[in-house]
């Protein structure tokens, strides 16, 4: 451990409780019937950071690729189920394309950051491939989500006119161009928005905490101007490829729309 | 059924034929079973029967926008899953109860099909031919560079009827382009359903709830009821 870091102990982590016991304080004031959800919410914070805790430890120490790639596979596996539970799509099953352009999209671009752009050797070095891939994974997940609520959303509600183009002659790209644009806007906006206000509007986590653990702020904020245009580039792409199959899905080989229009 | 040749239409002829189709929506109850039906080269069918018979979907299935359950829907004696959607749907065209215009020109709407891959070969109509083609669907008060979304409904179903001329379709499905029109434009708009097939050799089948019979060679009506379909033949 870096000697300059002022180590934590267990409590200190029993007195960070009283921020919770604020919130408390504000959901009983103001009725908020919110007790239940912070109290399930502390408890799963302290658990599963605690897991996480162990877990990278162990996997750092054993230093296998397999294991990496492993962590890597579940990491992938709850983001697609996270995503899963945030669109609602009954009609169209979307979780085998969204899973696999998740794993191939940001195997890619974690491999570019850890093997080319920072140069760990190898390049699957745990100490850096699990966290970058972790924070892609956790960013990129919500573009995801919201691309394609978009997509089922727009689809439907402008279910006439993608049927009149294609009864105009259109394939089912053609006739759903403006739809899938809108829907990749959607997603991409919020990671362009964070790089606008990165720095001064707020100091990103990453670089908090690095800063904390005893790291030159300038090393700091190199890292995280990588981590920035990873999370870019990751929206980006997984993004165009999940809608692109996604997509394809809604439209039957006839290239006629299968979601039934919205109530 | 076969094809009743007039004086006129000596070669009339089956080009889209329904075999034993039968249709249900996902978990539903059948909407048809074991249909029958020959839609002839140059005739003018009218579809009737009561809200929620399966009409629409019956012209739905005619362009893929469907697909049956069972049975075969042939057009020129193939398969209609032996064409390219995009294609057949050129040649068997299927206009919306209420019409779909894009914000964008006049000129851009009616363009709007030759940005399609499949349409590709057609010839872009020039602006000359789309004003002769205006005026003749009494649309002389619009112009080219007028907004879509201004026109009325009555002036935008008629776009759409030309929109859809305009690709020289074989058949045209219309789904109750009427309903949604008043008195005088719906009458426009069912001369303009007769211009289509007496003028330019389309084969039309359309949905009406109204009493209107064309005054067209050929002209049958086609009874959608209880899950079965009939065809009428008029007497001349």
């Amino acid at each position: 451990m870096n000697p300059e870091v002022i180590p934590i102990s267990m409590v200190d982590l029993v007195i960070s409780l009283v921020f919770i016991l604020a919130a408390g304080l504000v959901s009983v004031l103001h009725k908020l019937s919110l007790h239940k959800d912070l109290l399930i919410g502390t408890a799963r914070t302290f658990i599963q950071l605690l897991i996480m805790g162990y877990a990278l430890t162990f996997v750092f120490e054993l230093d296998s690729v397999l294991l990496v790639m492993g962590v890597y596979v579940v990491m992938i596996v709850f983001g697609a189920q996270i995503i899963h539970g945030r669109v609602k799509e009954r009609e169209v099953n979307y979780l085998g394309p969204t899973f696999l352009s998740m794993l191939a999209g940001y195997f890619l671009i974690a491999y570019v950051v850890t093997g080319v752009v920072v140069g760990s050797d190898p390049w699957w070095k745990p100490q850096y491939f699990v966290p970058l891939a972790g924070m892609v994974i956790g960013n990129s997940m919500s573009a995801l989500a919201i691309s394609l609520e978009r997509l089922f959303t727009d689809l439907r509600a402008k279910l006439r006119e993608v049927e009149m183009r294609l009864s105009l002659g259109a394939d089912y790209a053609e006739a759903s161009h403006e739809i899938m644009a809108d829907a990749l806007k959607a997603g991409m906006i919020p990671s362009i928005n964070s790089m606008m206000g990165v720095g001064l509007v707020f100091i990103p986590g990453m670089t908090a905490g690095q800063v904390l653990a005893g790291s030159d702020p300038l090393m700091a904020v190199r890292y995280q101007i990588v981590v920035m245009l990873m999370m870019v580039a990751s929206t980006a792409l997984s993004t165009v490829v999940v809608l692109r199959l996604v997509r394809r899905r809604c439209f039957g080989p006839s290239h006629r729309l299968l979601l039934s229009p919205s109530k | 059924m076969s094809c009743a040749a007039s004086e006129n239409t000596r070669d009339a002829k089956p080009i889209l034929t329904l075999e034993a189709v039968s249709f249900a929506y996902a978990q539903g109850k059948p909407v048809f079973s074991d249909v029958y039906l020959d839609v002839c080269n140059g005739s003018y069918m009218m579809v009737k029967g009561p809200s929620g018979a399966g009409k629409s979907t019956l012209l739905r299935l005619m362009n893929r926008l469907e697909e049956p359950n069972s049975g075969r829907i042939l057009y020129h004696g193939r398969e209609l899953v032996e064409y390219e959607p995009a294609r057949l749907r050129r040649w068997v065209s299927y206009i919306q109860q209420t019409p779909v215009l894009v914000n964008g020109s006049v000129r851009d709407n009616l363009l709007l099909p030759f940005g399609f891959t499949a349409n590709k070969d057609l010839e872009r109509p020039t602006d000359d031919e789309l004003q002769e083609l205006l005026a003749a669907f009494l649309l002389d008060n619009v112009a080219l560079d007028q907004n879509g979304l201004t026109c009325s409904v009555g002036q935008s179903q008629r776009l759409c009827l030309i929109r859809a001329l305009l690709l020289k379709p074989e058949i045209m499905l219309l789904d109750e382009p009427t309903s949604a029109l008043d008195k005088e434009s719906r009458q426009e708009v069912e001369a303009m359903t007769e211009k289509v097939n007496t003028e330019h050799g389309v084969t039309v089948v359309m949905i009406s709830h109204t009493e209107y019979a064309p005054a067209c060679e050929n002209f049958s009506e086609i009874e959608v009821r209880g899950g079965s379909v009939t065809v009428k033949e008029q007497t001349p």
